[in-house]
């Protein structure tokens, strides 16, 4: 699959552009080159196959509609459509009936290997890289909770049931470590 | 028993966050359903909290692009046209974008990755004008982007617009390696067999030829001398319908189906 790991902003900003057109041609190839990924995005979010492609479904009529709000001088091409899918994605999982419940989260430990899989692209290779050395900054607990916060868009009291911590503990934990994060990463 | 710092961080609790940890957590995706709404209602109203929105989107982009790639079932595309009020099935054939070849040589030439500004000004074609060679209409201006550091290598683009306004090709002309990357938005095979010649049309002279240009995968045209001397803003790209047989031409022959002036290089 790594093979279809499409990473060049550029085309893809390109294809944006003739979308924010009206070109369906350009739409189809869109899609055909970034689906797979902005499909991995949502499932990290929605476990459910068939909830994450309805999702899909939603963040492409959502793309077709608004490409001409994407401002290239702003952000990356891939980053705005990923960041799209993530949303709807969590939308979605607030809006689930009954939240299924998932692993309890063990606050103590060392720093689960939660991390995204390697990257083509060396760009996108560092952010990351530097996100995670911010991370690796911060404090154990508040490592475990952003990490399970962003990679499965657990609420404030999900991560205090499953982690077994007050609420205002997780709160206060993970908006210092946010701030720490920001502070880090604008060095 | 909570030791100090436990007691201190509950009664951080109370304090409402401030709009940049309230953005944070947006994008961390921590707030319940409710929260949600709040926040999306004020990016939507509030540009200052839009804006810190997008920061922390950018901070944590490097996971967000860190997921695996999965392909969906065959059933979304068609259900994402019935949305959008289509035909189930289109006449494109998204297909021939999987190529790994392609992706892969467009990244080559994409080096400097967030090239992003430079599709500015690809947003508004207008009408393109009959198919006289000399006398060319540009179909989109192309802007230069704005100086962000990363960007420094951006280069512009130069839009290869079909009679309906829709682009045929993105052509990336790069001088300094004499280099041209030709991206095709896919299209059909002639009906006739002939395949798609690029000529480059400079100022008031006679058409070049390049060469064969694909209409369904990416990739990059060496230039030769003659058309790298001719290369010059004011010329036009275009590309023509010719018989296979004894590519490149001297001259074109056959019907322009694209064509874009070269606005800056």
């Amino acid at each position: 699959m790594a093979e279809l790991d499409v990473m060049d902003h550029d085309a893809v900003a390109a294809l944006l552009a003739q979308v924010a057109n009206g070109d369906q041609g350009a739409f189809a190839s869109l899609y055909e080159s970034t689906s797979g990924r902005l499909l991995g995005i949502c499932l990290r979010v929605l476990s459910d196959r068939a909830e994450a492609e309805d999702v899909l479904q939603e963040v492409y009529v959502t793309v077709w509609n608004k490409a001409s709000n994407f401002d290239a001088g702003r952000a990356r091409a891939m980053t705005w459509l990923g960041t799209i899918a993530r949303n709807r994605a969590i939308d979605r999982l607030r809006a689930l009936p009954a939240p299924y419940s998932r692993a309890s989260i063990e606050i103590a430990e060392a720093t689960p290997d939660l991390g995204p899989t390697p990257a083509a692209h060396a760009e996108i290779a560092d952010d990351r890289i530097r996100l995670n050395v911010c991370l690796d900054k911060l404090e154990p607990r508040r490592q475990v909770l952003i990490r399970t916060a962003f990679f499965e868009g657990a609420t404030y009291e999900e991560l205090a049931s499953r982690s077994g911590s007050p609420l205002g503990s997780i709160k206060s934990w993970i908006r210092r470590g946010l701030m720490q994060l920001r502070a880090c990463l604008e060095q | 028993m909570n030791t100090p710092i436990e007691q201190f961080d509950d009664g951080a609790e109370q304090i409402p966050p401030s709009d940049e940890v309230r953005a944070g957590e947006y994008v961390l995706g921590v707030l319940d359903a409710d929260g949600r709404r709040s926040a999306q209602a004020r990016i939507a109203n509030e540009s200052g909290f839009a804006a810190l929105v997008h920061e922390w989107e950018q901070r944590f982009s490097g996971w967000l692009m860190g997921a695996p790639v999965v392909t969906p079932g065959a059933h979304v595309w068609p259900r994402i046209r019935s949305r959008l009020g289509w035909s189930p099935v289109a006449s494109a054939r998204p297909g021939v974008w999987n190529s790994v070849a392609f992706w892969r040589g467009a990244a080559l030439l994409a080096t400097a990755a967030s090239v992003a500004a430079i599709m500015i000004g690809l947003q508004s074609p207008g009408p393109v004008a009959p198919p006289v060679p000399a006398v060319v209409q540009a179909p989109a201006a192309v802007v230069q982007p704005a100086p962000v550091a990363e960007e420094a290598a951006a280069r512009p683009v130069t839009v290869l617009a079909r009679d309906d306004g829709n682009a045929g090709w993105i052509a990336r002309i790069d001088t300094a390696t004499g280099k041209l990357l030709m991206v095709p938005v896919p299209s059909p095979a002639d009906a006739q067999g002939r395949v798609n010649e690029l000529w480059l049309i400079p100022d008031g002279q006679a058409p070049l030829s390049l060469g064969f240009v694909s209409n369904e995968k990416a990739h990059t045209i060496v230039m030769p001398a003659s058309v790298r001397q001719a290369l010059a803003i004011g010329g036009t790209l275009a590309v023509t319908l010719e018989p296979e047989q004894g590519i490149p031409h001297a001259a074109p022959s056959g019907p322009i189906v694209a064509k874009g002036g070269i606005q800056q290089i």
